[in-house]
């Protein structure tokens, strides 16, 4: 039974770590049947950027969904911030019957924020941004506020998201990756420790 | 480097590798992008009381549809607060929405014509408008909506929760028989067909021609009919 004790071990590691790491109910977009309502953070995925003084705002829209473009603002949240207006792409144009002639984003919107700030760097940069979309089968989420906490640096477009309440105050973390990695990390760190606490319990029993 | 470790290390290494697989898994937004496109009927879906999906299935807009429709308050037209308990004793639609709502809008002409045609039948459609009270007046008078209106924000949007749509998204729509049960949401644009579908049982129920499972699941059978044919 002892040499099976590590393979055991690893496997029942390997289990836990499939299941925490597995994507919530709510977060299956890519495996979601037609009949799901895509909850609107995995519907519109928004993101931002900003290097070399320019803010990007990315949204990757989920297939069949789409964000209209003149329902998409953008706002300083932080002192000695000004915002100007968004470069906002051509969207696709369509005529609603109801609502006249329509802009709206399908797949994905990259949108670019002019931005002058005057604290030189003494707040973290906070903008708030509402945008509103719906899905092409017939229903709409209500506008979205969120403030965005932009993190500059060359990689992939990465950002600190708050959702925001009807008063544009924060009322949740947006992310879920550092919890993931908090938890992993914290049972791999305490396997490891009582793996070690194992060997130094082998001390030799002294003899007398 | 004694084996405990070297075997330490390795789970270290394991737990990080998984968690690396899975988390690129999670944030490829684009391949949602590539997924065939729903059919134009498909998200519209009913939930009915009593047969709710497990927990994992649970479409993200539900949390817990009541038995029965709760009391609730909000204003009407003329700002007088009005209790959706002044209808007790008719079979009530409920249409959720709001203006800035394209679906919402286009609904608007079939609900003015399920109201004319089952008025007289004792079933009554009030319009629940989650928005700004001056938008909902300016928008229902370019309309001429004349069925009545209960209009709100944050007390709406309460309501929206008691009724089991937490999470709103517009439009949706909330059946009742005459004795106040729910018999059916339907989240989405309604069209006529689903909305003379669930009527139809509704008005079975009230005439005590069919017990409420039984209607739901009558509802769900023919809605998910009518998605197929939409589809196919």
């Amino acid at each position: 039974m002892r040499r099976f004790r590590v393979p055991l071990l690893c496997l029942s590691l390997f289990g836990f770590a499939g299941a925490a790491g597995a994507s919530p109910w709510w977060m299956r977009g890519s495996t979601s049947t037609e009949q799901d309502f895509l909850p609107p953070d995995v519907a519109f995925h928004l993101s931002s950027h900003l290097e070399a003084g320019v803010l990007q705002l990315r949204w990757v829209i989920a297939d069949g969904y789409f964000i209209y473009r003149n329902k998409i603002q953008v706002r300083a949240a932080s002192p000695d911030l000004v915002v100007g207006p968004p470069i906002l792409p051509a969207g696709t144009r369509f005529d609603d019957k109801n609502f006249g002639l329509q802009e709206v984003y399908f797949q994905q919107a990259i949108v670019s924020v002019p931005f002058t700030r005057s604290d030189y760097g003494a707040h973290p940069l906070q903008i708030q941004v509402t945008y509103q979309g719906c899905a092409q089968s017939g229903f709409c989420y209500p506008p979205i506020s969120k403030v965005l906490f932009p993190e500059s640096g060359a990689g992939a477009m990465t950002t600190r998201v708050f959702a925001t309440g009807r008063d544009g105050l924060p009322v949740g973390d947006g992310s879920s990756a550092w919890e993931a990695v908090a938890i992993l990390g914290g049972t791999a760190a305490f396997v490891f420790a009582g793996l070690i606490q194992r060997r130094r319990r082998r001390l030799p029993v002294p003899t007398a | 480097m004694s084996k405990s470790l070297r075997v330490g290390a390795a789970l270290l290494l394991a737990v990080l590798a998984i968690w690396t697989v899975q988390h690129a898994a999670l944030h490829q937004p684009l391949q949602l992008g590539a997924k065939p496109s729903a059919a134009p009927m498909a998200a519209s879906q009913v939930t009915v009381n009593g047969e709710a999906p497990a927990p994992l299935d649970t479409p993200y807009a539900m949390v817990k549809i009541p038995e029965r429709l709760p009391d609730f308050t909000l204003a009407n037209r003329d700002g007088k607060p009005t209790s959706i308990s002044a209808w007790r004793g008719k079979s009530l639609i409920l249409n959720f929405w709001a203006t800035w709502c394209a679906p919402c809008r286009r609904e608007i002409p079939i609900l003015e014509s399920l109201d004319v045609q089952w008025k007289p039948q004792n079933v009554a459609v009030i319009g629940i408008a989650v928005d700004r009270r001056d938008e909902v007046l300016a928008f229902a008078a370019a309309l001429h909506i004349t069925y009545p209106l209960l209009i709100g924000e944050q007390d709406a949007l309460d309501a929206a929760a008691a009724v089991g749509v937490d999470s709103p998204m517009f439009p949706f729509t909330v059946f009742t028989d005459r004795r106040g049960e729910v018999v059916a949401v339907f989240v989405g644009e309604l069209h006529r067909p689903q909305a003379d579908l669930i009527l139809s049982k509704v008005k079975d129920i009230d005439d005590d021609r069919i017990a409420l499972p039984a209607a739901r699941r009558a509802i769900a059978a023919g809605l998910d009919t009518l998605n197929a044919h939409a589809a196919g």
